[in-house]
């Protein structure tokens, strides 16, 4: 079967219930009738592909139910992925410091993570409480990029996605450069971890 | 929280569907519903999904059961029934687990659904839907058919490790699956790896994925978990994160392997695992020796044995963290991963270090938090094996905790908000778990201990379990020491060996029970009151037992020549000879009755009269002795449903390499159950000789006594955190008074009795409703007292 594309990117979207994680995803992907699972295996996945720097990249973005229990995500929930899209919904104060504890778990054991802090539902001024101040302030000194979006009125939306898959691209452009991309796929664990990693961060 | 069993559940089901099978290209679809206002939209629209996972031909009844996810990531359990006379399959919605109850749930609507009053299954499910759950150990009762019959299943207790062959998922796990593999399995689980379990049974199937989850007990597995993933999701495999999906074998032809990466695939029809890991050797290797040695020793494994051996694996490698726990005046308590670490033996901290990246570890932890800081103490199966395992920093510890209640207490902390709720059962479970926790302790950790002397285990084992310095009164810390204690203390058990013999002995039966031969037919309707039964018109639906017996014989005699030395009662060879003269080959056995007749069950059985039916509960076989001296009587036949929830053995003979089996009949099926025979094969190789010269020397000093082990176990110790069991109601036990002062004692020890001056029979306690003065006060006054 011929490739449709060049590259193929399995991203995360991790966020406490409610933020607006679906309708993000919603919103992007290719096919919006696809119905979703997430309500009955509790994971749940939209595609879509997209053009950047002439090339072809395919987009899988997974989400999985009741995050929010947990108080720390930890690296294996990450192991096999490209890049992390951490959304908190502005106008809810404990899903933004929810963000920022996995934010700092994965800082702590993934060296280099592509990822992206987004707060969603920033539509209703009025209700909004985590203040853009706030969260570029924290952004900084996580050294990543902050979004907000609107899945509703569709703002933003499509830059941050596209923000992640440069992100993404130019890591695994770098990785290739660095010729450093032989890896014995059956070591064990504890080497293995270490590849993942990098793959996952 | 990590259970992903949900509580409070109200109904015993949450909707039953019955669907049509796809046809041509339109898919299936559920035909009708109870309760209609059951308005879960997504999920009603995936039930079909999950009936008809694939296109199958149905030759034989088959049960399975699927698992749906939440968004809160609170599984619903579907229970799904296929009868190839049907033209539909039947599915319950349940958030219960009870995969036995509603096995028989099942066939009693099937039954009903070919009544000839239509109303008879609109009523029976009313009256099932309606009726409240009735408490862990009892059993939860309807009477329907116009009241001349009952449907009857026994709540599980609140705490049980799975056994052999009683619970049905593990005992297919353990037919399907070495323990080799098993080990595998459970290393990868350990890694949160991608896991993908393969079966052409979705019975064995959804049954494996299931018991790979309980056997990791306390953990609970916290990913993507799908026990029957249908064709229609297969894109799901593809996921990136850790997950544990079984694919049925047409499912999985269609899976293209380059796609999904790095997985860990276990076929559970050719018990293989492939993986491209190793993570079975990166286990702390004191860790592999103990576990292998305990499930290499097959004799112990009827019963919680296998499910056991893995606790243990699981109190070795994270019984620990109680060493991390920072447990200081007016605070919560937290966790110290450092501490953690530091305080475990050096060989096994590398391991340790990656487990701390777990998400079934940090689950673990905080629900272990949860509990303690919410005053519940240490109180479940997994607790009191720790405290069996490590005795020294056990009651160090508990000393801690129990000055840090104390404290909370005093200072009238809000800390514990949800005690009110909660401490009744949880103190219930304590006392309970460690008054049961001494009992054929002794016996089967001497032989742990001993074993990890030799192979210089953790440290604090090296405390003993008869510590001197231990009080009197603790008796969970030093079975040994303290059991003497309750020695004269009776307390009442479930103790379904004893029971078995007891019915076995003094039940008088005469007729010899043997189900296999055509002739004897203790099962056949014939043998029934028909008179009793209320509707005469409705058939028995056919279930192909022999042609599930059939299939697991295929499956595990094909191995080494039968050692005929040794003394079955009722072989299976002889079987063989008597029935199908015709067939040589061992692992081709054709059965005489295939067309069913002799395998039948009674066709009224649903409709039996209401009896008490304490003897069905007691057909469970004792031990293997018990199979080849003694032959299973059928109890009186006319009056019981024979197929309870309870299996019992039907026949035992060998398999080829000289391992007993044993048929163990369901309700829906015939398992077989291998052990090795506590006595010496000729035939076995030296290294096997090694261990059964072992095992006859056990006495008292060497190897875990299955009966002890499991009788203790059965004793049901009630737990309050378990985790595969929160959803259930606990008991509260009215207690004589002797055995209530006890009760006392133990609470003080743990400085988890926080008021029970109170009247001896108060239902509620209450440890933190200050509001009543004299009350506090008397609570103070009797609060524990340290020495």
């Amino acid at each position: 079967m011929a490739r449709d594309y060049d590259h193929l990117f399995k991203l995360l979207i991790i966020g406490d219930s409610g933020v607006g994680k679906s309708s993000l995803l919603l919103r992007f992907a290719d096919n919006t009738f696809s119905g979703s699972y997430i309500t009955t295996i509790g994971v749940d996945f939209k595609i879509k592909t997209v053009s950047l720097d002439g090339q072809k990249v395919k987009l899988q973005i997974w989400d999985t139910a009741g995050q929010e229990r947990f108080r720390t995500i930890t690296s294996t929930y990450y192991r096999g992925t490209h890049g992390v899209i951490v959304v908190y919904d502005v106008t809810n104060g404990e899903s933004f410091a929810n963000v920022k504890r996995w934010l700092h778990e994965i800082e702590q054991n993934c060296d280099v993570v592509n990822r992206v802090l987004v707060g969603n539902k920033n539509d209703t001024p009025d209700r909004k409480v985590v203040l853009t101040e706030d969260a570029q302030r924290f952004a900084d000194t996580m050294n990543i990029q902050l979004f907000e979006t609107s899945a509703k009125d569709n703002v933003n939306v499509e830059e941050m996605f596209m923000a992640i898959t440069r992100l993404v691209l130019r890591s695994k452009q770098e990785m290739k450069e660095r010729q450093n991309i032989t890896q014995n796929e059956t070591v064990n664990l504890r080497k293995s971890n270490k590849q993942g990693k990098k793959k996952c961060c | 929280m990590g259970s992903r069993i949900r509580e409070n559940v109200k109904h015993f089901f949450e909707c039953f569907c019955e669907v049509v099978p796809p046809t041509g290209d339109k898919a299936a679809w559920i035909i009708q519903q109870y309760p209609d206002k059951y308005k879960d939209e997504e999920v009603l629209k995936a039930v079909p999904n999950f009936a008809y996972p694939y296109k199958f031909e149905n030759t034989v009844i088959q049960h399975y059961s699927f698992v749906l996810t939440d968004l809160e990531s609170k599984w619903t359990f579907g229970f799904c029934r296929h009868d190839p006379r049907g033209e539909t399959a039947i599915v319950v919605l349940s958030y219960l687990p009870w995969h036995q109850a509603f096995y028989k749930f099942l066939d009693n609507i099937a039954v009903l659904m070919t009544s000839p009053r239509s109303e008879d299954l609109s009523e029976f499910l009313s009256a099932v839907y309606n009726t409240k759950l009735a408490e862990a150990g009892k059993y939860f009762t309807v009477p329907f058919n116009r009241g001349e019959s009952n449907f009857s299943v026994e709540v599980p207790k609140p705490f049980q490790l799975p056994s052999i062959p009683e619970n049905r998922n593990l005992t297919e796990y353990y037919n399907a699956v070495d323990s080799h593999n098993m080990m595998i399995i459970f290393a990868s689980m350990l890694y949160e790896r991608r896991i993908i379990f393969t079966s052409k049974k979705l019975k064995r199937l959804s049954a494996c994925v299931q018991s790979a989850n309980d056997v990791i007990y306390p953990m609970i597995w916290q990913h993507i978990f799908i026990p029957v993933l249908p064709m229609a999701l297969i894109d799901y495999l593809l996921a990136p994160m850790p997950f544990l999906i079984g694919v049925p074998e047409e499912v999985m032809k269609k899976v293209q392997r380059h796609e999904i990466g790095e997985v860990v695939i276990l076929d559970a029809d050719a018990n293989t695992v492939t993986t491209p890991f190793d993570d079975l050797n990166n286990l702390p290797q004191e860790v592999i020796t103990s576990l292998k040695r305990q499930l290499k020793n097959k004799s112990a494994l009827l019963g919680d044995g296998v499910s056991r051996a893995f606790l243990r694996a699981l109190v070795q490698l994270i019984g620990g963290y109680r060493d991390g726990l920072r447990i200081q005046e007016a605070q919560k308590i937290t966790f110290d991963q450092e501490k953690f670490i530091e305080t475990r033996p050096v060989s096994f901290q590398p391991f340790l270090r990656e487990m701390l990246h777990l998400q079934i570890f940090q689950q673990f932890i905080e629900e272990r938090l949860a509990m303690l800081n919410n005053g519940l103490g240490f109180s479940d199966e997994f607790e009191m094996e720790t405290f069996r395992y490590s005795v020294q920093s056990g009651s160090k510890l508990k000393q801690q905790y129990k000055d840090w209640t104390s404290t909370m207490k005093k200072e009238g902390s809000a800390f514990f908000k949800s005690v009110k709720e909660k401490a009744n059962p949880a103190v219930k479970s304590a006392v309970k778990t460690v008054k049961d926790g001494g009992k054929g302790v002794k016996s089967a950790y001497r032989g742990l201990r001993s074993r990890l002397k030799e192979n210089q285990g953790p440290q604090q084992l090296q405390n003993g379990l008869d510590s001197p310095s231990d009080k009197p009164r603790s008796a969970p810390n030093s079975p040994t020491g303290k059991r003497r204690t309750f020695a004269g203390i009776s307390v009442p058990t479930t103790n379904h060996r004893k029971d078995t013999a007891l019915s076995f002995k003094s039940s008088g039966f005469e007729r010899s029970y043997s189900p296999l031969s055509p002739t004897s037919q203790p099962m056949s309707p014939d043998g029934l009151d028909n008179s009793r039964s209320g509707s005469p018109n409705l058939e028995f639906p056919r279930i192909d037992l022999m042609n599930e017996m059939k299939d697991l014989l295929q499956l595990r005699l094909d191995t080494p020549p039968v050692d005929r030395s040794l003394k079955p009662v009722r072989s299976l060879e002889n079987f063989k000879q008597h029935t199908s003269p015709t067939s040589h080959s061992p692992d081709r056995w054709v059965f005489p009755s295939r067309t069913g007749a002799p395998m039948a069950s009674p066709p009224k059985r649903f409709f039996l009269p209401n009896q008490p039916s304490s003897e069905t509960q007691n057909l469970l076989l004792q031990s293997p002795d018990d199979v080849f001296s003694s032959p299973p009587v059928p109890p009186r036949v006319a009056a019981k449903d024979l197929f309870g929830t309870t299996p019992f053995v039907v026949a035992g003979g060998h398999s080829e390499n000289g391992d007993p089996l044993f048929l163990v009949a369901n309700q829906h099926s015939i398992d077989i159950v291998k052990l090795s025979p506590p006595t010496c094969s000729p035939r076995r190789k030296p290294e096997d000789m090694e261990d059964l010269i072992r095992l006859d020397s056990t006495s008292d000093t060497d190897d875990f006594d299955p009966l002890k082990t499991n009788s203790y176990s059965s004793s049901a110790p009630l737990s309050l955190s378990n985790p595969l069991y929160t959803y259930e109601n606990h008991t509260t036990k009215q207690n004589g008074s002797v055995q209530n002062r006890n009760d006392q004692d133990l609470l003080q020890e743990y400085g988890l009795d926080f008021s029970f001056t109170s009247a001896p029979n108060q239902q509620i306690f209450d440890p933190f409703a200050g509001t009543s003065a004299s009350n506090k006060v008397n609570s103070q006054s009797q609060w524990t007292r340290f020495d």
